[in-house]
């Protein structure tokens, strides 16, 4: 039996299988995203002109919305440091930060979006539009799909039996990368559409 | 079996995989600080109004710093095991590829429906310099012949 078994003996790669299925996930997702910014850069190439983002959008919003991620990424890392010291109360505190801070991104969109579709602004309206609805949109459901992740790992903690399973912290690892993802997505969707 | 092994064995098995990447609290809390104001230079940098390929690359470069950050402290990249670094390779050149054939596919395009002055067309042949434009363009229209007196009628 080599080393590598050794280190972890679900798996032959030293990897656990629900870790390698998530960065596996995470590359579809990837591929996903690159085909988006690709029909940006494509779409914004083949366009005669490109709004600047400080006057077609909500700069300030999206500026807050951008710390309201980043902070989410510190909070869930830190619910990560606290499922694997076996903090229970720690671990809910931080996730439940990182839920508040997930409904804040998405209560600031809604602003942000409700006051766009006030002055007639539409997917329909122009290209950048169309793009900037379709980009945003979909990193929208992403965190919708992590609040009912990270909802779902919240309850489960509060049961004993949960932090006796010895793949819980997994559970939590997989949460947080793809969470950490949706972050860097968006790190790149803000100055791509509302500085650039 | 050996004692090691056998240990091994009856430990949890995510236990042992995440024992690489134990929590640095201090430094989560570092690299928060300097995503925050790595937002604030990019933000500050695009009020600037810079020319569109400086500001470009300058938001790129900035950006790029902030997911690497995240990406290898925060989803433990750094020190991650060398299998997850080869399916991010494998991605990242595909993602890559993907990006520049779109890309350059609509530059082509571009370059294809744009007019090119004649003497660009056919550098050899020391074409004239009148764009393709000018060399299709209809002769302006004439101008209205002058009004003659009439002539008598014939007889």
């Amino acid at each position: 039996m080599n080393a590598i078994i050794m280190d972890n003996p679900d798996t032959h790669s030293g990897i656990s299988n629900a870790k390698l299925g998530v960065w596996l996930f995470l590359a579809s997702e990837v591929m996903l995203f690159a085909t988006l910014f690709t029909s940006y850069i494509v779409l914004r190439m083949g366009a005669t002109s490109w709004p600047w983002g400080w006057d077609a959008l909500n700069v300030p919003l999206a500026t807050l919305n951008t710390a309201i991620l980043i902070s989410s990424s510190v909070t869930i890392v830190m619910a990560y440091a606290k499922a694997y010291d076996k903090d229970k109360n720690g671990f809910q505190l931080w996730m439940a930060a990182t839920l508040a801070l997930s409904f804040a991104f998405l209560v600031v969109k809604a602003f942000e979006y409700g006051h766009e579709f006030k002055l007639g602004i539409a997917p329909s309206t122009s290209v950048f539009y169309a793009v900037y609805f379709t980009m945003t949109g979909l990193h929208g459901i992403h965190i919708l799909g992590g609040i009912i992740v990270n909802t779902g790992l919240l309850y489960m903690s509060t049961k004993d039996e949960h932090w006796e399973h010895p793949l819980f912290l997994g559970r939590v690892e997989g949460a947080g990368l793809y969470w950490h993802f949706v972050d860097i997505v968006w790190i790149f969707l803000f100055p791509a559409l509302y500085l650039l | 079996m050996s004692k090691k092994i056998k240990a091994a064995h009856d430990a949890p098995a995510e236990r042992s995989a995440h024992d690489d990447h134990r929590p640095d609290v201090g430094l989560y809390i570092k690299v928060f600080a300097a995503l925050m104001v790595l937002t604030l230079v990019t933000v500050a940098v695009s009020k600037l109004h810079l020319p569109r390929p400086q500001a470009i690359a300058l938001g790129l470069a900035v950006a790029l710093v902030k997911a690497s950050l995240v990406g290898g402290i925060f989803m433990h990249l750094w020190g991650e095991k060398k299998l997850i670094h080869k399916f991010l390779y494998v991605t990242g050149a595909f993602a890559f590829l993907f990006v520049i054939t779109m890309t350059d596919g609509a530059l082509l395009v571009k370059k294809m429906t744009q007019r090119m002055p004649v003497a660009d067309q056919h550098p050899d042949e020391g074409g004239e310099k009148v764009s393709v434009s000018e060399a299709v363009a209809l002769p302006p229209p004439a101008a209205p012949a002058p009004k003659t007196a009439k002539k008598g009628k014939a007889k």
